[in-house]
């Protein structure tokens, strides 16, 4: 029954995809299937996660990462337990949000965003996951305090700033 | 007139590191803003300059409740950039090991759920229940916590006749305490009535936002790895996935509780069919370039693991992603509607992992 779900995905990926593109897959000891797909035309990522929407799926995590002077993506989505994974270089430093077609990408875009500095087109809310708004865009592998790291620092700094927020609000 | 309030740290009505910005009308919950960040240790970018084996450490220490899947994920990438093949005595233990984790877990957040709906016998009831995989853990591991059962190609640990029948006399008493408690979470009008229709998460939401573990199968998704991937012995030990329809903190709870059995089950039928073979390889193996991803059912749902290697000691990028990471936005759905007294209860539902979620 997976082996047929692969293959209609498969098909259907190779449909839609208009760029070139690498595409193998593999299935462990236990039978599980993972196809791994390369795009060279980082547009295509939108037609894929369409697909995978289509399939009833959903983005499972984003890997980001850095090779020589870019940043590759790694989209890991699922589909009633076969893994497609996605691998995506980004030359430009720029990718197209796939969040309004998978709701389920919406913190992984969002976190890979904040901590590469990559740059995100068309997210619905594109706000900083993790890290405080002093700290600039891009910071993973570079040193930083753990208290400054932190959001609040301090409980006390924390209860300072959100009460400071609030008499702003009121005024 | 709406008012504004924040529950966070500081505030006694959550003591998890998170804050809530709450926007209410009266009583009731009208949207709710989520910051997140007090606890982020950058432990992903700590991966990278630690050595495979290091690495077995560090993430053991992500997270406490779920310490033994991180570790465990984790060898299974290895394992399989590596080409190593894993005895199928040491696929059971893992077995053990994890399914063990997930009672304890589980137990810690029902107990949780009674404490918050101010059920402080029925709490104390559950976290007494609770110390008997607290001391199977500490008899059989030598920790309450981290149990460090996992190694690359096989486990730290076996198990001989005498653990064997242990752990089985202890489960033997665990079970008809369950029993008793399921009860009172199931039936208890107190119980009901803070938890049948709070913080209701609508299938299709649940679909929507790729929530996984007890989170999605309380609104009858279905995406258990150990069923849907199957891995280390999961395929043999054919696991009953457990599915309510609610989507209420009720169905969480049901949910939870009837996994709890069915765990008991899964231990007692691994640890009595135990292969026979060795638990670890003898030579330590050399990690080639490559690329794996794998995933494993934690007690709070899917956690996956990307590993991407290229020949020296360290990997070249590790990534992971816990299961509240993707429950967390569903908290947007559940919370609006409800009371504010629901909102820690709620929350509670989605057995939060802040540690997990941020690194």
């Amino acid at each position: 029954m997976k082996e047929t779900l692969k293959q209609k995905i498969i098909a259907e990926l190779k449909n839609r995809i208009t760029g070139d593109f690498d595409l193998r897959d593999e299935k462990d000891a236990k039978g599980n299937i993972q196809i791994w797909l390369k795009l060279f035309n980082r547009k295509d990522i939108l037609h894929v996660a369409q697909v995978i929407k289509d399939f009833g799926g959903r983005c499972v995590i984003i890997s980001a990462y850095k090779k020589d002077d870019h940043h590759v993506l790694v989209y890991h989505l699922d589909i009633d337990g076969i893994l497609i994974n996605v691998e995506v270089e980004l030359f430009d430093n720029t990718v197209d949000s796939i969040t309004p077609i998978l709701d389920s990408a919406n913190w992984t875009e969002r976190e890979f965003k904040e901590m590469f500095g990559i740059k995100l087109v068309g997210h619905p809310n594109p706000k900083r996951l993790f890290l405080d708004e002093s700290i600039a865009e891009g910071i993973l592998g570079e040193y930083m305090p753990l208290s400054q790291a932190m959001n609040g620092a301090a409980t006390c700094c924390m209860w300072e700033k959100i009460e400071s927020e609030r008499h702003k609000n009121e005024h | 007139m709406s008012t504004k309030i924040p529950i966070g740290p500081f505030h006694i009505g959550l003591e998890e590191p998170i804050y809530f910005k709450i926007d209410l009308e009266g009583e009731t919950v009208k949207n709710v803003d989520m910051i997140n960040g007090f606890v982020h240790r950058g432990i992903e970018y700590l991966a990278m300059q630690k050595n495979f084996f290091q690495n077995l450490i560090l993430t053991e220490r992500v997270c406490s409740l779920c310490s033994n899947n991180h570790p465990f994920t984790y060898v299974m990438a290895v394992e399989k950039i590596a080409g190593i093949e894993v005895s199928r005595r040491a696929n059971y233990l893992r077995v053990v090991a994890d399914e063990v984790k997930r009672i304890a877990s589980h137990m810690f957040n029902l107990s949780m759920l009674a404490h918050l709906i101010g059920f402080h016998s029925l709490m104390t009831q559950t976290m007494e229940a609770r110390e008997i995989m607290q001391d199977i853990k500490e008899s059989i591991w030598g920790n309450r916590m981290d149990m460090s059962a996992n190694t690359i190609s096989g486990v730290k640990y076996d198990l001989d006749e005498g653990q064997i029948e242990y752990i089985l006399k202890r489960l033997d008493e665990l079970e008809p305490q369950v029993d008793e408690i399921i009860d009172i979470y199931f039936n208890h009008k107190i119980v009901k009535a803070r938890t049948v229709g709070v913080g209701v998460l609508p299938k299709e939401d649940a679909l929507r936002l790729g929530v996984t573990g007890p989170t999605a199968r309380g609104s009858g998704v279905n995406n258990d790895v150990r069923v849907k991937a199957p891995y280390a012995a999961y395929d043999e030990l054919k696991v009953n996935v457990i599915l309510e329809e609610g989507g209420d903190v009720h169905a969480r709870t049901k949910v939870r509780w009837r996994e709890v059995k069915e765990s008991i089950r899964l231990v007692r039928e691994a640890i009595t069919n135990l292969p026979e073979g060795p638990v670890v390889l003898d030579k330590r193996p050399h990690i080639p370039a490559g690329e794996a991803v794998t995933r494993s059912e934690a007690p709070r749902g899917e956690l996956i693991y990307y590993l991407k290697t290229n020949g020296a000691q360290k990997p070249e990028r590790m990534r992971w992603r816990v299961p509240t990471y993707m429950n967390w936005e569903a908290l947007r759905v559940m919370i609006p509607g409800n009371k504010l007294s629901d909102v820690a209860v709620i929350f509670n539902s989605i057995d939060p992992c802040i540690s997990c979620t941020e690194r």
